[in-house]
């Protein structure tokens, strides 16, 4: 089997200027935030994010001016409220968004991982989604002699951002059962490249007493970085919480620009370790903070 | 007749706690129901049917888990522990709708919209004429344009009802009401659509034929011109004399007050200054 750990840095310069990058997110879930903050830190520019329902990943590529357009069904931090950075982009025309529903993104990446031009889908006709897309959504009468359906195209990201909970060094990837897979059951398959960072690195030895937890094989997968808490700031169940505190912290900035480019110094540009950023965000009191989550409420 | 039918009508109520017990009593055993982000409203509905009328509601909290068991509604409507000690995992996203194009299932979805115009078509992308550089960029319709094409019968709730949210015209449609009115939505396929929208001044539905918006119920203390004021379009009126939105009982209040929602979830969509 191939070596596929490698280093953030190595991994992110997989990514290439103008590449469509598939993210996993969902609101306040399960984002691969350490590839988030190294897309930052490389600076790429006019990447196409690729997002079911992006959080603070996207306020942030957003305001670091990485994203310039949008292919998703939402962008919200549920109860910490709108993407202001994202919102005032969009706002703005710098950033082109390409709404669709979730089924019809599901179509899209369904159609890019079995190489099909197009898969249909009965969700969203009558909305404007269709209209507003005519280069990847059409009306298509059923050959059956049904009633219409929409035909979506099939959308082929240059890469694919996933953070998991286990993985040995030859890139087997293991998930913890869990309500929320966000996007990552077809989004890689969609995807050239993929990248994934782990919790924690293990003996293949190990992975094999529970090969049910496996999700992703080797051979799917192009670079794999080891980054303890690499979703923080969101949640990674059932090993942390989202960190409230560090939402907030960003909400109450992130609609003055100065202010968002000092956070982005301190919490991004700044720390060139996971340590040193986990410092950054509280250090070991913000871990065990974010560890007790399903004691909450 | 259960005690919670016998409870008296509350006299001590706020108007959430009037929604939720409207909207609960739209969810019956038999139905599955489903949530999606910042859902306290239909979640504590859902959790008041299921303590109440309806034991037998199957409820996929967060629209991954299933028949959970939260003590209390948290923060996120979408994230543990919202589906503590579930049956099952749901795979996110695909097998969910798996389960919910199937047309057997899940026939009820319960939402919100930050703009609903006459014919019940909602907005949740862009407030503004041009898509491309809005007034407004909202959150996006995530699975909403799904839910308004596939069958389902909705639910609205709007606890700002306002000429802002209560449109002559959504300025995007993010997910198909009755589109044009009439039958425009049978001659494209669709069946269900919008069956009622619960606001906190009034409880609306449409219109058979014409598929207009219409008064059903105006809450107690609310006369039908604070409605027609509130709303930015020609609210049709009923044939009969509008009654009154029937309030919650003591039981219903006293269930959402200490066992489903002590942290008063409920209360933070209401007011928002936009």
């Amino acid at each position: 089997m191939q070596e596929k750990l490698t280093t953030l840095a190595e991994a992110i310069a997989l990514v290439d200027d103008g590449n469509v990058v598939a993210l996993q997110n969902m609101a306040t879930q399960a984002a691969p935030m350490a590839l988030v903050r190294e897309l930052i830190r490389q600076e790429k520019r006019e990447l196409g994010l690729v997002v079911l329902v992006g959080g603070m990943a996207v306020d942030w590529l957003a305001a670091a001016g990485v994203i310039n357009r949008l292919i998703g069904a939402a962008v919200s931090m549920e109860q910490f409220g709108l993407c202001q950075q994202y919102r005032k982009a969009v706002e703005a025309g710098r950033i082109r968004v390409e709404e669709l529903s979730e089924t019809l993104l599901n179509a899209r990446l369904g159609a890019g991982a079995r190489n099909l031009p197009f898969l249909p889908s009965r969700g969203a006709i009558g909305s404007d989604l269709i209209a507003q897309n005519p280069e990847n959504l059409k009306m298509l009468d059923d050959p059956f002699g049904g009633f219409p359906v929409v035909a979506c195209r099939a959308l082929i990201p240059d890469v694919a951002l996933i953070h998991a909970h286990r993985a040995d060094r030859y890139g087997n990837i293991q998930y913890e059962p869990t309500v929320l897979w966000p996007d990552i059951g077809i989004m890689p398959k969609a995807a050239k490249c993929v990248i994934v960072t782990a919790e924690e690195i293990v003996d293949t030895e190990v992975m094999r007493r529970h090969p049910d937890r496996t999700i992703l094989p080797g051979f799917m997968v192009d670079a794999l970085v080891e980054v303890p808490f690499g979703a923080h700031p969101t949640s990674f169940f059932p090993n942390y919480g989202y960190d409230s505190r560090f939402h907030r912290e960003w909400t109450d900035v992130s609609r003055d620009d100065e202010a968002v480019s000092a956070f982005l110094d301190r919490h991004v540009l700044t720390p060139s370790t996971q340590e040193e950023y986990l410092d950054a965000a509280g250090g070991v009191a913000t871990l065990s903070r974010i560890e007790k989550w399903e004691k909450r409420g | 007749m259960t005690d919670w039918q016998n409870s008296p009508a509350a006299e001590d109520y706020t108007v959430d706690e009037l929604m939720i017990a409207v909207l609960a009593d739209q969810f019956r055993n038999g139905d599955q129901c489903c949530n999606g982000m910042a859902s306290f409203i239909p979640v504590a509905a859902f959790m008041l049917a299921r303590l109440t009328h309806a034991p037998d509601l199957v409820w996929l909290p967060s629209s991954g888990g299933l028949e959970s068991r939260p003590d209390r509604i948290p923060a996120s409507t979408l994230e543990a522990p919202l589906w503590r000690d579930s049956i099952m995992y749901i795979e996110q996203y695909s097998d969910f709708w798996n389960f919910v194009l199937n047309g057997r299932w899940i026939k009820k979805f319960c939402v919100g919209a930050a703009q609903l115009d006459q014919f019940g078509n909602a907005n949740n992308s862009v407030i503004g004429d041009d898509y491309h550089a809005p007034r407004v960029r909202l959150p996006g319709t995530a699975g909403l344009a799904d839910m308004g094409s596939i069958g389902k019968k909705l639910y609205y709730w709007n606890p700002n009802h306002s000429p802002r949210s209560m449109v002559e015209k959504v300025d995007f449609v993010s997910a198909a009401g009755y589109l044009n009115g009439g039958d425009a939505r049978e001659r494209l396929g669709l069946q269900g659509g919008p069956q009622l929208v619960v606001s906190n001044l009034a409880v609306m539905d449409f219109h058979p034929t014409s598929k207009r918006m219409q008064l059903r119920s105006t809450h107690p203390d609310v006369s039908i011109g604070q409605v027609t004021e509130a709303t930015g379009f020609e609210l049709q009126m009923p044939e009969s004399a509008v009654p009154e939105t029937r309030p919650p009982t003591q039981k219903q209040v006293r269930l959402i007050r200490e066992t489903i929602d002590p942290d008063n979830m409920r209360k933070r969509e209401f007011h928002r200054k936009s």
